[in-house]
């Protein structure tokens, strides 16, 4: 784990290093992109703000996260078993995802006004679909030479759904889930430029209005980690959930 | 031979498969019985519709003529009531060794606890003890092999299909696991149709061996082995019984394969 990230550390203090001196010896115009220092000290100052506002978007990215994967999850589930209902959604559960989320957000604030609802629909809206399509694949990738194995124990498709199906297809399951996680911060942020009076999407409108762009890049700083923490908390649980995944040579 | 009470008893089974385009027979009129009790093989070529026949028989597939009859099960649906081992093992990677034991068991609505304290009860008699908690992937072909077994042993059927279950091992893992079936079979009572295309394994182990023509499949000869038991490998594949009905046999291959 450890050799894994050294490297991708080493290159980030080295951009950062590059891009500080950058800044310092081409007398760069601090407005236009402060030091990395500038941002780091940014941050240590305003620790509180970026706190309560990183609490803010954090509680409407899991709420939609949260309702968008288990949309997702359960029409999966619904369009494996049942053909018909996959033929008459999926065309539209499709084009949904083709509609802009920035287009949809001012109306969702119209419909609920300045609260949380909005933001966690704009982040469910983006999550639902890679869960989704990844459940159906996976359901649908079963080998068919399980079910009828467990259909000569006499197991009934549900039986079968639940003893075969969802576990072969947790792996991609989880694939799907991750794109979400991925997807749910940049839903959270669009959520709020739209109409919101917290939140990091919030403050970072609130400093570019302002012109203190060292608070911007702290703001996105912010977010970013928020981001890479959340993605890799899906891994953790992933490994917890399929603990036989590293032992798994053939793929089922 | 004098015809024991069937376990089993087929008659003009057929089976055509149908792809959209042509009709592609796969097994011709069959008759075949299986007595109570014994180890009874059917070997033949690859795709010589072995496997289809089995399918019939635990009710995955249904005959398109002829009659499967099961007087030791009593009339009805034969899904759930027959044993049955494909060739892969077919062990679900989510489950560790005795979870996947237990598969069959539960899938005929033993709780879930139950079925993997029975499983458990069995990890020494089927050389799995020490690895209850190791995962398909950890294992060796010939330990995954029994796991298969087990899942299927545990399910206490009196007919047991075995479709091909050492086809993927190594010869002296085969071997091992040929002495260890019949051991298995001598000390519980039940009635094993195997599946095979090897011509040893079907003599070593079998009281009869039916021998099937390339598809579209049918019985071309039937055999009495009557080798004493309990065998001893290396001594009944070396005597002259074992070596004159191995010739008979192919010498029958060679001429309907021809």
């Amino acid at each position: 784990m450890k050799a894994r990230i050294l490297p991708s550390l080493a290159l980030g203090v080295g951009l950062l290093a590059l891009w500080e001196l950058y800044v310092r010896w081409a007398h760069i115009d601090p407005l236009l992109l402060p030091t990395p220092t500038a941002v780091a000290r940014y941050l240590a100052q305003n620790q509180a703000l970026f706190g309560r506002n990183a609490l803010a978007t954090l509680s409407e990215l899991l709420v939609g996260f949260t309702a968008g994967v288990i949309v997702g999850l359960a029409l999966g589930v619904l369009m494996n078993a049942w053909r018909g209902f996959r033929d008459a959604t999926y065309p539209w559960l499709v084009a949904t995802q083709m509609v802009p989320i920035p287009a949809v957000a001012p109306i969702l604030v119209l419909w609920f006004g300045f609260t949380l609802t909005p933001k966690a629909t704009t982040v469910a809206l983006m999550c639902f679909f890679p869960v989704a399509v990844s459940t159906v694949d996976g359901l649908g990738a079963v080998n068919p030479e399980m079910i009828r194995l467990l259909r000569s124990f006499g197991a009934r498709p549900w039986t079968v759904m639940r003893m075969a199906a969802l576990p072969s297809a947790l792996p991609r399951i989880f694939s799907g889930i991750r794109v979400a996680m991925a997807l749910s911060v940049v839903g959270a942020v669009v959520g709020e430029w739209v109409g919101s009076t917290r939140g990091l999407g919030y403050l970072m409108l609130h400093f570019e209005n302002r012109g203190e762009t060292a608070g911007l890049f702290a703001t996105v700083t912010v977010l970013t980690f928020m981001g890479i923490i959340l993605f890799f908390l899906v891994g953790w649980v992933e490994a917890l959930v399929l603990p036989w995944r590293k032992y798994a040579k053939e793929t089922l | 031979m004098i015809p024991g009470p069937a376990a089993l008893r087929a008659r003009g089974l057929t089976r055509v498969y149908d792809d959209g385009h042509r009709r592609v027979p796969a097994v011709d009129p069959t008759d075949l019985d299986i007595p109570e009790g014994k180890f009874v093989t059917i070997v033949g070529p690859s795709a010589c519709g072995k496997s289809t026949l089995l399918n019939m028989f635990c009710g995955l597939d249904r005959p398109d003529g002829g009659t499967i009859e099961t007087p030791v099960l009593g009339a009805g649906a034969l899904l759930g009531r027959v044993g049955y081992m494909p060739q892969s093992d077919l062990l679900m990677p989510w489950r560790n060794v005795t979870e996947n034991a237990a598969v069959g068991l539960e899938c005929l609505g033993c709780g879930r606890a139950e079925a993997r304290r029975r499983a458990g009860e069995h990890m020494r008699q089927f050389g799995l003890e020490g690895f209850e908690h190791a995962y398909p992937g950890q294992l060796s072909g010939g330990m995954r092999q029994r796991v298969a077994m087990l899942r299927t042993f545990l399910c206490g059927r009196r007919i047991n299909l075995l479709d091909e279950p050492f086809g993927k091992l190594d010869a002296m893992t085969r071997t091992s696991m040929q002495a260890w079936l019949l051991d298995y079979w001598q000390e519980n009572a039940c009635t094993i149709l195997f599946v095979t295309h090897d011509i040893d394994e079907a003599l070593f182990l079998s009281d009869e061996v039916h021998l099937m023509s390339p598809r579209p499949g049918r019985i071309v000869l039937s055999l009495a082995v009557d080798l004493p038991r309990p065998r001893r490998y290396s001594e009944v594949v070396t005597s002259v019984a074992f070596n004159r009905m191995k010739a008979t046999l192919l010498d029958q291959l060679g001429k309907v394969a021809a």
